[in-house]
């Protein structure tokens, strides 16, 4: 990794703790926030278009799961409360595993169907199961007073959460990136753009693509784990595929070609609705309009601004140099 | 327990006729298309507005001709320009599709629940082994039937019907042959769209109607046609029939565990066979 691609991190993770420091609006630190957890949420679907070429429309069965664990788990007081916390979302992305050692063998597009029906089945079980999951009112999670050696109040407040949430999301962004530099992501790459030459290569294909699944929704998890500590509740809407589905349009309208891609969509979805709903209640033809457009005209989202602004530098300095000679 | 088996049944018609669009697109274009909930969803709400003031029949005729006007459209709009661009993209932009069309059937009729009372001739109550039976439920297992008979005949015994099955088993190869794939893939894309929108509108008396039916319907379609195999109408209908059943078996013994039985349905037929149980064959 080049120095300046560090600092670039760090002036990234310094971000958020210095909105957090300075005098905004509680609301505005709040909204900020909750972005960092749908931008967690954005990021493994991202991940997983960009390593398997494949759409999941079934996330948000990830991104509630650990919340729902953390109800199970916590009364029971089987561990410390910090490793149930790492423990629902080590789980959930071994699941996710599991699930697509099978899910992966089917034909291709098939296997965002697959995660659409996984993601409601999930839905449907916590509206269903009452004893678990309190059905459609809701679960209210008990947690302990300290946390990571924070106390609670911190971490429901948007000024703590916002610095938490951040830090943890820039984290796992540099983590994403790594495994996406890495030899492993690479290999995932190839066995995207073609599996039988992968294969051929002598590289097993089934079980790459699967881990990839698995870290997806482990990424995921880490939103939804932020996001269930902050609000201390959790509910089937969380799971509901509609979340699932924002997500997606996320990373597509960030673009999965750099990592930071569905982070930067999740934030500017964010604010787009919040500051639409004011004026409008046709904010699903406006997304649905917006996702056609990208998906046909600029497949790149806003992630490809950056390669395409430079070439337009490269351009202008080429020119200037020309004029000038 | 026939009752249950007869409830399992009318499901499984409704998912067929849904499911069998969502098939026939996969064969010949190499698509999924996340409106076909949608379409279902606009054929009961075009139905429910049309049979208001001229009766059920009517509702359904109109349902099904504007549904497959608009399957028309989206083949030529949509499918056809895509079609180079993988099904990925398809995908996608008919989840876009899918958006808009709630936001417009919450615009034009609202998000309450809706419902569309049965055609006067099959009001009643059938009584069966001691047990009553509405007559309106036979007629969907009736309009499963026609249509899946229909198709069948059409597919296997006409000669349009062998250009389909040519052109889902190698499009460049019928082209090549004279085969107008463009017009035949125009034509299934609207026989698919006016079979979702009818049955959605023969759904209407049973099930209400509300600007999520499509996301419902959508789910247990996919799982159709993907545990059914991706383009096969066989497959999706032995699947329909069996996820019908097993929907109403699941409500009726294991309340809690339904919506997981055809997750494991699933899982167990991917693990069998991971190309569906018919594999991609019309």
């Amino acid at each position: 990794m080049s120095f300046g691609r560090v600092l670039a991190w760090i002036v990234l993770a310094a971000v958020g703790p210095t909105m957090a420091w300075l005098p905004v609006s509680l609301l505005a630190k709040s909204l900020l926030a909750q972005a960092t957890f749908s931008a967690l949420f954005a990021l493994g679907v991202g991940f997983l278009l960009r390593q398997n070429g494949m759409v999941s429309f079934g996330h948000a069965a990830f991104f509630g799961l650990p919340g729902y664990m953390l109800g199970a788990l916590l009364p029971l007081r089987l561990m410390p409360p910090e490793v149930v916390i790492c423990a629902a979302v080590l789980l959930t992305g071994v699941l996710a595993f599991v699930i697509g050692l099978v899910f992966v063998r089917a034909h291709g597009i098939a296997f965002g169907m697959l995660t659409l029906a996984v993601g409601q089945a999930v839905y449907e079980a916590a509206t269903r199961m009452r004893w678990l999951s309190g059905g459609n009112d809701g679960l209210n999670l008990k947690l302990p007073p300290k946390l990571f050696g924070l106390s609670l109040n911190t971490l429901q407040q948007p000024t703590g959460m916002l610095t938490v949430s951040w830090l943890v999301m820039v984290a796992t962004l540099v983590l994403v990136s790594i495994i996406a530099a890495s030899r492993f992501g690479i290999l995932t790459e190839a066995i995207r753009d073609n599996e039988e030459r992968a294969r051929f290569l002598g590289y097993r294909t089934l079980w790459p693509r699967a881990a990839v699944f698995g870290l997806s929704a482990a990424v995921t998890a880490i939103g939804g784990t932020m996001f269930s500590l902050y609000n201390a509740f959790i509910s089937p809407d969380t799971v509901h595929w509609t979340a699932s589905g924002s997500a997606l349009i996320m990373a597509i309208l960030g673009g999965s070609g750099a990592s930071w891609g569905p982070v930067a969509g999740a934030f500017v979805y964010f604010f787009l609705k919040e500051s639409l709903d004011s004026y409008t209640t046709h904010w699903l033809s406006i997304i649905g309009t917006a996702l056609i457009v990208i998906t046909v005209a600029f497949p790149a989202g806003l992630a490809g601004l950056v390669p395409w602004a430079r070439q337009l530098i490269v351009l202008r300095q080429r020119e200037d140099r020309v004029a000038g000679a | 327990m026939a009752i249950q088996l007869l409830n399992g049944l009318v499901y499984g018609a409704l998912l067929f006729t849904v499911a069998s669009g969502l098939a026939l697109m996969f064969g010949l274009r190499r698509i999924v298309n996340f409106a076909h909930g949608s379409l279902y969803m606009l054929g009961a709400y075009v139905g429910y507005s049309v049979s208001r003031p001229l009766g059920f029949w009517t509702g359904l005729i109109a349902a099904g001709a504007c549904l497959a006007l608009i399957g028309v459209l989206l083949d030529g709009a949509v499918f056809r320009p895509l079609q180079r661009r993988g099904p990925l993209t398809t995908l996608l932009v008919t989840f876009g599709l899918a958006l808009i069309a709630e936001d417009l059937v919450l615009s034009v009729w609202g998000k309450d629940t809706l419902s569309l009372p049965a055609p006067h001739a099959f009001a009643g109550d059938w009584s069966l082994f001691d047990t009553s039976f509405p007559v309106y439920r036979l007629l969907i297992i009736g309009f499963g039937a026609i249509a899946a008979l229909g198709l069948l005949l059409w597919l296997k015994g006409s000669r349009i019907g062998l250009f389909v099955r040519a052109a889902s088993y190698d499009p460049v190869t019928s082209a090549v042959q004279g085969i107008n794939t463009d017009r035949i893939g125009a034509l299934v894309v609207a026989v698919s769209a006016a079979l979702a929108g009818m049955s959605g509108v023969v759904a209407a008396p049973l099930l209400s109607l509300a600007p999520n039916m499509g996301s419902d319907i959508l789910v247990d379609s996919f799982i159709v046609v993907v545990v059914g195999g991706l383009g096969s109408v066989g497959g999706a209908f032995v699947t329909a029939l069996v996820l019908g059943q097993i929907n109403v078996l699941g409500v009726v013994f294991m309340p809690e565990l339904t919506s997981l039985l055809p997750f494991f349905l699933m899982i167990a037929v991917l693990v069998w066979k991971p190309a569906g149980l018919a594999g991609d064959r019309v």
